[in-house]
């Protein structure tokens, strides 16, 4: 999957990320390097307070008062301008939150059509794509529903229907599937697993192992820094390639490290 | 760009609906200072409509001199209120008339002495009751035509006065009230007619006719220690043809009487209404101030509320950056809030203004006038408040750090 031919999507080299001055400084990520290829499918594990979430806010241009350098498609992202940065936001990357983060006054396809309008399509045309995208994750009766009508699951559906409606290249999920039931899960991860095979790069934290599987490569973190990193075929890839398991990268690393929950 | 502008507005519609009664509460203040401002214009346009018509059916040949320097300021025009005039020394002397008179092309000159004082018949008159000291020549310049008797004349033996039909109602209980006497400030005058009436409190004359007494210059001058007040000279010329010719004249004349002090104005056509209406100016002045308490009120208000919306939305805010809003995206979104809000209450200010502009005007005997000035400065006033209030809360949403403000609770 990730040929070495096309440049990395992402280079991390030495990024730190610290929080608070003084006695409270606190180095959220703490010296990481990671460089991911275009069409990588990552699921990040770690302890609660790791810097998952942390790292998923400085790839997603959330945050960019970083040490360290950030590379995002061969640019440093140190010479970005804000606006630039939003561009980047609403056109390559697509969130999906830790919570919902839903605009709770908002009805469901306004939320879903929410990116759009910083793409600029009108209304029709948002309101088009929008509906597609809830059916295609069997809320399409719900359009209309106010987030508060919906029941956790649903509401991260619809969270991840935003996500993925203005199709983009990179996409961040924190803890997708959190607050769904395993089979719920399991449709979520199916239809990150068809974006992936479309090409997208797809990097999503998850306390689940079950759905590492999902994944091409598995990172653990603990710390701030990143503690193993495991090179793996995914689950559609697997059957359709004879390739072993290729492990890289850390040699201590051989095996995807677990690390208890909360 | 105008797709998000249609967004901004979309968004905006919605949130001020979503809490209707705390929006309309905001808007009040922006909407009672755009009323009274579009009331106060509306009537004074129409108190100015008046006089200018006056003036035109008149022929359009006449100039009016009053004293004090020519300004275009309107604001000068509320320090020339009529009323406080009557007691101000007046730059106007009889010289000034005489030479006045001498001049070519000039068909009439009336000159107008108001007086203050008490007017009394069988019962007291109004203390506001205007004294009017002039010359005959003002039936013949003015619109005012008598109904009963005839109209003053010097040459009459003994004190004669011609009074309004409002007043000699008001003072003997009947509008037939010739070779009555009525005392003005204690003297007698023997009252040789009746003005017709004309409904007409506002004129180029200042004078409400209907319920003024008119008597000879030269009486006018013993009842004020034998001096001359004049506030006005009414000049008539042969013919329009002339008017710009004789105004140009007067000034000349006058200057050299007056020393080269341009202390007098000479108006013609439209100015002649603007001086009128100073007391509407005056009142427009009070309103204006009432208008513009309310308005910085309004926006205050509008203030506040948006800071509040900004902080009931910080999270909201950060999901739209995530998702990909710039920071004039957010600017503009709020900024158009404050501006529906301050529109909105413009526009209704605006209907409230009208609505209370011809309620008053039936009391009044000339009706509001509608043009695009009244209309454009109420959107105008509205436009500016909204960004003057509404651009800081703007600011500071666009200046929220998402990622804290995705951090924090709702
Ligand atoms: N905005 C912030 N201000 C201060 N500290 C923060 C902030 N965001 C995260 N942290 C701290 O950084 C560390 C990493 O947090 P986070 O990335 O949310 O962890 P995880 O997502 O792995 O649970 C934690 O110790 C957290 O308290
Ligand atoms: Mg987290």
């Amino acid at each position: 999957m990730s040929d070495t031919k096309t440049p990395p999507v992402i280079v991390l080299k030495q990024l730190k990320k610290r929080f608070g001055i003084g006695d409270a400084e606190h180095y959220a990520l703490d010296g990481i390097n990671l460089t991911i290829q275009k069409g990588e499918f990552i699921a990040i594990m770690g302890p609660s307070g790791c810097g998952k979430t942390t790292l998923l806010n400085v790839l997603g241009l959330l945050d960019s008062h970083i040490e360290g350098e950030y590379e995002l498609d061969g640019k440093s992202i140190a010479y970005l301008s804000a606006k630039r940065q939003a561009r980047i936001r609403s056109q390559q990357i697509g969130f999906v939150f830790q919570s919902f983060n839903l605009v709770s006054r908002l009805n469901v396809i306004d939320n879903v059509a929410l990116p759009l309008i910083y793409k600029g399509m009108t209304k029709l045309a948002r309101q088009k794509k929008a509906s597609t995208m809830l059916r295609s994750f069997h809320l399409g009766e719900r359009e209309f529903y106010m987030p508060n009508q919906l029941s956790g699951g649903q509401m991260q559906r619809v969270a991840i229907a935003r996500a993925l409606v203005n199709d983009p290249a990179i996409i961040l999920a924190d803890e997708p599937t959190g607050n769904l039931d395993s089979r719920a899960s399991h449709i979520i991860m199916q239809e990150l697993s068809d974006l992936h095979k479309q090409g997208n790069t797809i990097i999503m934290v998850t306390h689940n192992p079950d759905l590492t599987t999902y994944a091409s490569r598995v990172i653990t973190m603990l710390d701030g820094q990143i503690d193993t990193d495991t090179f793996r075929l995914p689950l559609q890839s697997r059957t359709s390639t004879k390739k072993p398991l290729n492990i890289v990268k850390k040699p201590k690393a051989s095996t995807t490290k677990k690390k208890d929950k909360k | 760009m105008k797709i998000l502008f249609a967004n901004h507005i979309h968004i905006a519609r919605q949130s001020i609906a979503s809490s209707r009664m705390r929006s309309t509460l905001t808007m009040l203040g922006i909407t009672i200072g755009v009323a009274s401002i579009t009331t106060i214009l509306a009537l004074s346009a129409g108190a100015s409509k008046i006089v200018v018509d006056q003036v035109d059916s008149l022929g359009g040949n006449i100039a009016v001199i009053r004293p004090g320097a020519n300004s275009d300021n309107t604001l000068d025009g509320i320090a020339k209120i009529p009323i406080g005039q009557q007691y101000a020394a007046s730059s106007l002397s009889d010289v000034d008339i005489a030479s006045i008179e001498r001049i070519e092309h000039v068909k009439a000159v009336a000159p107008l002495m108001i007086l203050g004082g008490s007017v009394s018949g069988v019962t007291e008159g109004s203390a506001h009751t205007p004294i009017l000291a002039t010359t005959p020549n003002l039936e013949q310049i003015s619109d005012i035509e008598v109904s009963d008797g005839q109209f003053l004349d010097p040459e009459l033996n003994g004190a004669t006065a011609v009074i309004g039909p409002q007043l000699s109602i008001d003072i003997f209980g009947t509008d037939q009230s010739i070779g009555k006497t009525i005392k003005v400030k204690g003297q007698p005058f023997t009252i040789i007619g009746i003005l017709k009436r004309t409904n007409n409190p506002i004129n180029y004359n200042t004078v409400d006719f209907d319920n003024a007494v008119l008597i000879n210059l030269a009486n006018g001058r013993e009842l004020n220690q034998g001096a001359s007040q004049i506030q006005q000279i009414n000049v008539q010329s042969e013919s329009v043809e002339y008017l710009g010719g004789v105004i140009t004249e007067i000034n000349k004349t006058l200057l050299k009487n007056h020393f080269n002090q341009a202390d007098f104005t000479v108006l013609s056509g439209d100015e002649i209404a603007q001086p009128t209406s100073g007391l509407f100016t005056a009142l427009a002045g009070v309103s204006v101030a009432i208008a513009a308490i309310s308005l910085v009120v309004g926006g205050v208000g509008i203030m506040n509320i948006m800071l509040v919306s900004v902080a009931e939305r910080t999270r909201e805010i950060g999901i739209r950056k995530a998702l990909g809003a710039t920071n004039s995206d957010i600017i503009s979104q709020f900024l158009i809030e404050s501006l529906a809000l301050s529109i909105g209450g413009g526009i209704t200010g605006y209907i409230f203004g009208y609505i209370l502009a011809f309620a008053i005007s039936t009391f009044l005997t000339f009706d509001p006038v509608f043009n695009w000035e009244i209309a454009g400065t109420a959107l105008i006033v509205s436009l500016v408040i909204g960004t003057l209030f509404g651009l800081y809360p703007a600011i500071r949403a666009a200046k929220k750090d998402p990622i804290a403000a995705l951090r924090q609770y709702d």
